[in-house]
């Protein structure tokens, strides 16, 4: 039986940790850390799984006028003991799939610590701060992590007629395996999630900055806040009823369904006009 | 990928009654309810973590407690008459990601039921869903029987208000089940089980309901009842039944008149030749079911 991955090099790394970052997330934010990451630490691919089993190839998908095909490429930064996997989620055989992740970081990397972004869709303004929360699969993790106030002591369950994230899949799949990991959630206002949130990005990245002492600079990401804040605010300034939508949330007001589909059609319509402009 | 037993009971020539979800949930209700009735008793499962996606995520002072997949679970029963086991699954696996089991999932849990089947020396196997049908919601629904092997026709045909395909205006002994019902009898009948699939009917307007159809649950019962030789209590069905069929009364009031007519017709000419509905009907009701029945719940994806 084939192999249902690649792994072109075997990457040199001590005990590193493994970040995962998903290329469909709400505000794009497991996709946009890890290439961010990527970029800043110079990550080096050695490994992908192969789509096949995976996912339908029934043909492809078309995202920002460019085609799109299933990807799980496996980086390594070795300079940092990190492991960065950026993937597409896949639509059947879960469980097959997220094992043979961890089998590929246990037996090619010996990764210890398991990391893994994702964005939730949260009813609030661009302009409220940002909040990094955890949800762990191991109580020593969660003391390991404790000066970073990722702890909210939450108590859930999957709503009926919702089912669960792949996060949590995974991170559920790594417990059974003994490897501590932990769900980084940043709450994205719902305006920004089929665009994309650097204030979000910035929260996640700076967390692994001093988880893994990265000392990255943060200059372009600053600037790139900066940009949106001035766009968002351009777009508040023509339209006077989205500037009303969203002092109403920045109040804790909630909109209706129309007037979020408005504010959501309005802002993405704006963020891309301008970036295409920019 | 594999079975779990918790215990291993001592049966004698076992017989295996399964049930999945399907239309109606005619098959699951009916079996779960003689389960529970003759109380049977937990024995096993079916590790579903290769077959399906979990259903709930289980957070507690942020700690991922659990992961609850749809259970698939096995039972036992000693009965004076027959010893049984039952398989109840919460979902059919589809490698299409589709509501009934297709491929090469479903052709795997076929064989892991089947597989528990022969480790317990079980000779038969009963699965049992809806069959759609050209009848009347106020008329008893027939089951439709459908074994795997011929010598099996003259047996199912002794029990009162069974029926063959080719007993049925129009079918003439042809016809298909689809999912795991179907396919479990057909890897049944490879493997040298016997099998029968019971099917209740559901009238053809409500097989896109969102909502159980107990009164066909309550027809596949008394089949599986009389073969058995076992008597259960069968007034929490009746009860579930009375409350649909009010349900389904009000619903029927706002169909449109021709459709109603047409349908009507159904109540005097069900064992002649029935009324069918046409493809006109047929699109009004695709269109408008949901918006009748107030069918609930949007979006698979949860925050966590």
């Amino acid at each position: 039986m084939k192999v249902p991955f690649r792994l072109w090099r075997q990457p040199e790394l001590q005990n590193p940790s493994l970040v995962v970052g998903w290329g469909a997330d709400a505000g794009k934010l497991g996709a946009k850390v890890t290439d961010y990451l990527n970029k800043k630490l110079g990550g080096q691919s050695f490994c992908e799984i192969e789509p096949v089993e995976f996912s339908p190839l029934a043909g492809v998908t078309i995202d920002d006028d460019l085609i799109q095909f299933p990807e799980t490429k496996f980086y390594s930064c070795h300079k940092n003991d990190l492991v960065i996997l950026r993937s597409d989620p896949p639509s059947y055989e879960w469980y097959k799939f997220l094992n043979l992740i961890l089998d590929i970081a246990e037996h090619y990397c010996h990764v210890k610590e398991l990391y893994i972004v994702g964005g939730m869709i949260a009813p609030s303004a661009h302009t409220t701060p940002r909040e990094l929360l955890g949800t762990f699969n191991s109580l020593e993790l969660k003391k390991a992590l404790s000066q970073y106030n990722l702890a909210r002591n939450l108590d859930y369950e999957t709503p009926p007629g919702q089912r669960p994230t792949v996060n949590s899949f995974l991170l559920w799949v790594a417990k059974r395996r003994n490897i501590p990991g932990v769900n980084l959630w940043v709450p994205i206002p719902f305006y920004l999630v089929a665009v994309d949130d650097p204030k979000a990005q910035k929260m996640v990245l700076e967390f692994f900055d001093q988880r893994f002492e990265l000392r990255i600079d943060f200059s372009d990401l600053d600037e790139e806040i900066t940009r949106r804040n001035e766009r968002i605010a351009q777009v508040r300034i023509r339209f006077p009823e989205i500037d009303e939508y969203i002092t109403r949330l920045e109040s804790n007001l909630r909109l209706s369904e129309d007037e979020n589909e408005r504010l959501v059609k309005e802002i993405e319509r704006c963020l891309k006009e301008k970036s295409g402009n920019h | 990928m594999g079975i779990r037993l918790y215990k291993e009971p001592r049966l004698e020539k076992p017989d295996m009654i399964v049930g999945w979800p399907g239309i109606g949930n005619i098959g699951i209700i009916a079996v779960d309810t003689l389960r529970e009735q003759i109380q049977a008793e937990e024995f096993g499962e079916i590790e579903p973590w290769d077959f399906f996606y979990p259903r709930r995520v289980i957070i507690r002072a942020d700690q991922l407690e659990d992961l609850v997949f749809p259970d698939n679970k096995l039972y036992y029963k000693r009965l004076e008459q027959k010893d049984l086991i039952f398989f109840i699954g919460e979902e059919q696996p589809s490698d299409g990601g589709g509501t009934y089991a297709e491929g090469e999932k479903a052709y795997q849990m076929a064989n892991l039921v089947l597989d528990v089947a022969a480790k317990f020396a079980c000779h038969r196997v009963y699965t049992s869903g809806a069959a759609i049908s050209l009848t009347h919601h106020t008329l008893k629904p027939r089951v439709w029987a459908v074994p795997n092997k011929e010598d099996l026709i003259e047996e199912v045909k002794r029990h009162e208000n069974t029926i063959l395909m080719s007993e049925i205006e129009q079918m003439g002994g042809q016809g298909s089940i689809t999912g795991l019902n179907g396919l479990l009898l057909g890897v049944a009948k490879k493997r040298g089980f016997e099998g029968i699939c019971l099917m209740g009917e559901i009238p053809d307007y409500l097989s896109r309901a969102p909502f159980p159809y107990p009164r066909a649950s309550k027809s596949v019962l008394e089949v599986i009842t009389s073969i058995l030789g076992v008597r259960i209590d069968l007034t929490a069905l009746d009860n579930m039944a009375a409350q649909i069929e009010n349900i389904i009364e009000n619903i029927y009031e706002k169909f449109p008149q021709e459709i109603r007519d047409r349908i009507e017709q159904r109540r005097f000419a069900i064992q002649t030749k029935p009324e069918t509905i046409t493809e006109e009907d047929e699109k009004w009701l695709k269109e408008h079911i949901d918006e009748l029945f107030k069918k609930g719940g949007k979006g698979d994806e949860g925050p966590v």
